[in-house]
């Protein structure tokens, strides 16, 4: 409950700071507007040329589209420390700041950053769950409910867990961005779609190494009542916990590269 | 058992450097930052702590205060070894970087003790008689509500060292405190030094090129030169055994610093 509290103090902190310098802040909130609008818009394109991709309409695409968007955001919002700042703290040395203070290094980390302007990413996603949602009629008893919640939860440490191969190769001194932005970026571009429209060697990557399809497309599907792999409607509920197994996992290596930690500086 | 004990404490860095052409690989170099280094320090005490650049000062202090996982050696804080037991060994110290902000850049000092108070958990009547104490003692009162970035170095130190002083440690490292302060700054801040070491028994160790600094606080230093100990005593011995040319130049005039040069220069560093 304590570091609860203090994250919430922290995350209160970091919206005062921003708004230290609201014409900025502003700007870039319209700015993220722009570059998500411009992503939602490629996806209504594609829909007005094709209808259809395999046998997904054009409202599951949407409601795909919007998982992806508020999960991937939620996460760059409140995530940031581990999605933004990390690699900036180990190699200036801040790190040091966090190991003089009687918490966990991860939960500084966390409440050392927070990226409210994605707060219009999140809308423009809310609007295309709602399309989707619409378009193709979901009829949202409690179980879908309870389902759309757990994928957006479960995305929430999946998308964590692969920001932090990042942390753990920087820690290391390895600059290796783009091994790391494969998973995350590439992860989130790919998959704003579902994963069976793609040749076996990328379902095997978002299904097995990073899981976006057990933690989104599944329950996604099950919601839309047109399973995912023809799997039942109960794994729906049971395979999002991948993404947290695989937080679990980044976890443990996180904690074992720290000791490797050399600091820089004075 | 000493308070702080130090035992054979030895740090390597790797060091890669630029590739240099014709050759495929990457030369690796290993830096031995600390080779052998002992030392006690009993409570209560307030040590100087110097050395040129690069003599492992700084990665002294970084090993103590449970930053860095030296490669052998052992070291304890009052019982604990600080990089095994972190949390529960970094609650009892307070450390400032002379070169480094630990506090938020753009909020007011009262919103960043607030939230240390929260990170150290400190109850809340301990926190106001502490930051009334500290606010007074460090001149800080009117500072309470400005924004860190928008304050003088002196200021800003000031600031870093109520900060660091929050949670009421039993240990204070410092690391090169003084830097770039003025006069009246660098005095106001010795003053407060030894008000908090006589007054808590704090004990201090402080990391400095200003000599100044370790002649009005420090009754016994530690020099310290590529990674080695090489000198532990008192600070008028220390001066008396390498000022060697005093006695022959009598009508120049020489600064500590100068004895100090040369007692570098005697030691091969």
């Amino acid at each position: 409950m304590n570091t609860l509290r203090l994250y919430g103090r922290s995350m209160a902190i970091l919206i005062k700071s921003q708004l230290q310098y609201p014409l900025s802040f502003l700007m870039q909130t319209v700015a993220q507007l722009v570059m998500e609008g411009g992503e939602m818009l490629a996806l209504i394109l594609l829909i007005d040329r094709f209808d259809r991709l395999n046998q997904w309409e054009a409202g599951d695409l949407y409601f795909f589209f919007g998982l992806m968007s508020v999960s991937f955001y939620l996460t760059e919002i409140f995530g940031r420390g581990v999605t933004g700042n990390f690699p900036y703290m180990v190699r200036t040395g801040q790190l040091d700041t966090v190991l003089l203070r009687p918490r966990g290094v991860l939960t500084q980390v966390l409440c050392s950053a927070a990226d409210p302007r994605r707060i219009t990413c999140i809308a423009v996603g809310t609007v295309s769950l709602v399309i989707g949602s619409n378009l193709s009629q979901i009829d949202w008893t409690l179980p879908k409910i309870l389902l759309f919640a757990e994928s957006i939860f479960f995305s929430f440490w999946l998308i964590l867990g692969l920001f932090m191969i990042e942390a753990i190769l920087c820690i290391h001194s390895v600059k290796s961005v783009e091994l790391a932005n494969t998973l995350t970026y590439g992860g989130r571009s790919a998959c704003e779609y579902p994963s069976d429209i793609y040749p076996r060697p990328l379902r095997i990557l978002f299904t097995v190494i990073a899981p976006f399809a057990l933690v989104m497309h599944v329950p996604a599907s099950a919601i839309l009542g047109k399973p995912l792999y023809g799997w039942p409607m109960w794994t729906a509920f049971v395979t999002p916990l991948s993404g947290l197994a695989l937080f679990g996992i980044m976890y443990l290596l996180f904690r074992k590269a720290m000791r490797f930690y050399r600091s820089t500086g004075s | 058992m000493s308070y702080i004990s130090v035992d054979h404490l030895c740090k390597t860095f790797t060091v890669r450097k630029k590739r240099e052409k014709g050759s495929f690989f990457r030369e690796k170099e290993t830096v031995h930052a600390l080779k052998d280094v002992s030392f006690e320090i009993e409570k209560g005490e307030l040590v100087g702590y110097i050395g040129p650049n690069g003599a492992g000062k700084s990665t002294t202090v970084k090993i103590l205060s449970g930053i860095l996982v030296p490669e052998s050696g052992n070291v304890t804080v009052g019982g604990l070894t600080p990089w095994t037991d972190r949390k529960a060994h970094v609650r009892r110290v307070g450390v400032v970087f002379g070169q480094r902000t630990q506090l938020w850049w753009d909020v007011p000092l009262l919103d960043s003790y607030s939230l240390l108070k929260d990170i150290y958990r400190v109850p809340e009547d301990a926190y106001r008689k502490r930051l009334d104490e500290l606010t007074e003692a460090l001149q800080l009162g009117d500072l309470l509500r400005t924004p860190l970035r928008l304050l003088s170095l002196g200021q800003r130190m000031r600031a870093e060292l109520c900060g660091s002083l929050l949670h009421s440690p039993e240990l204070l490292f410092l690391d090169e405190p003084t830097i770039g302060l003025d006069a009246v700054s660098k005095l106001a801040l010795r003053d407060f030094l030894q008000w908090e070491n006589r007054e808590k028994g704090t004990t201090i160790l402080l990391t400095t090129h200003d000599m100044e600094d370790i002649a009005a606080l420090c009754s016994r230093v530690m020099v310290l030169g590529h990674g080695e100990k090489l000198y532990d005593g008192g600070l008028q011995e220390m001066l008396l055994k390498y000022d060697t040319k005093r006695t022959v130049q009598v009508e120049e005039h020489r600064n500590i610093d100068h004895v100090i040069a040369d007692m570098y220069r005697d030691l091969g560093l």
